[in-house]
């Protein structure tokens, strides 16, 4: 029997967000993106708290993946509804807009073909492209959906290389490192990272080698 | 001494570039990261690299002895600590 890897998980399930708009949910995910429904349950309240009746409603993100929404009958929205924010949560007024959008889901396609089609989908519909962007490696439309939740489609530029995966664990030792120290900044992860550059990056291409021959 | 390291990815390569056609500029390889080292500091012209806002701002990815003293649109300057 061969043995099972560590790392066993295979992507997204589903990711879940409540909504107190269902039918601009759907109209924004169903008819404008053209992502099927695939799932839904419709719920009497149950349990130990007064839970409200509920509908809990799935789409079809691609690759079986799917983005999920509960909309709970009778229940009216919590906080400000002009602070920023989204229907799940309110944030103070104030709170800068790079930080309000931090919290996203981005949606993968294949190449610049399908981002585009995409852009068009949304251009045409209440809920129009906000911006467009090249980042480093991927390329990336973004708008938010009826309750406020930013949503991005994004396609990669290139393929990830071996050496971006060395970077990774680097920046995220020099991180870790950094975080728990006195004001993180940086320039202290910066300096860290050249430290574990010259312990481990020298090697990268000898085990490398070993691990591929 | 300033010294700064590059991640040898295709997005940095105009950056590289400008290094390498910089005399003042001496540069190695550790891994699959280029070393910049220079006696005096180590300055690159952003439009010469011709780097897109993202690669440009995220192209460093350690600083030995050194640090960051100008990052923006016009050039990065890393000067001895």
């Amino acid at each position: 029997m061969s043995e099972k890897p560590i790392h066993r998980v295979q992507g997204v399930d589903h990711t879940a967000f409540p909504t107190f708009d269902p039918s601009g949910t759907v109209r924004f995910y169903r008819d404008v993106l053209k992502f099927p429904v695939v799932h839904s349950i419709c719920a009497a309240g149950w349990g130990p708290e007064k839970h409200p009746d509920f509908i809990h409603f799935f789409f079809d993100i691609g690759n079986d993946d799917r983005i999920a929404f509960f909309y709970y009958f009778g229940l009216e929205p919590f906080g400000d509804p002009d602070a920023p924010g989204d229907s799940w949560a309110r944030l103070p007024k104030g709170t800068p807009e790079f930080f309000v959008n931090s919290r996203h889901l981005a949606i993968h396609v294949t190449d610049e073909e399908d981002l585009l089609e995409y852009r068009r989908r949304l251009d045409e519909s209440d809920w129009p492209v906000e911006m467009q962007v090249m980042h480093e490696t991927i390329e990336s439309i973004y708008t938010h959906d009826p309750n406020g939740y930013m949503v991005e489609i994004t396609r990669a530029l290139r393929p990830v290389t071996a050496q971006e995966d060395l970077d990774a664990e680097l920046t995220i030792e020099a991180l870790c490192d950094v975080a728990d120290g006195d004001d993180p900044s940086m320039d202290k992860l910066l300096a860290r990272k050249a430290e574990l550059i010259v312990e481990r990056a020298g090697q990268w291409d000898t085990q490398r080698k070993l691990v591929h021959s | 001494m300033s010294r700064m390291y590059v991640l040898e990815v295709p997005e940095n390569d105009g950056f590289v570039a400008v290094a390498t056609r910089n005399p003042e500029i001496a540069i190695d390889k550790v891994g699959p990261y280029f070393r910049l080292s220079s006696d005096g500091d180590i300055v690159i012209d952003r439009r010469a690299t011709g780097c897109r806002h993202a690669v440009w701002y995220s192209a460093i990815a350690g600083l030995e002895g050194s640090e960051v003293v100008q990052h923006d649109k016009d050039a990065l300057r890393v000067v001895a600590r």
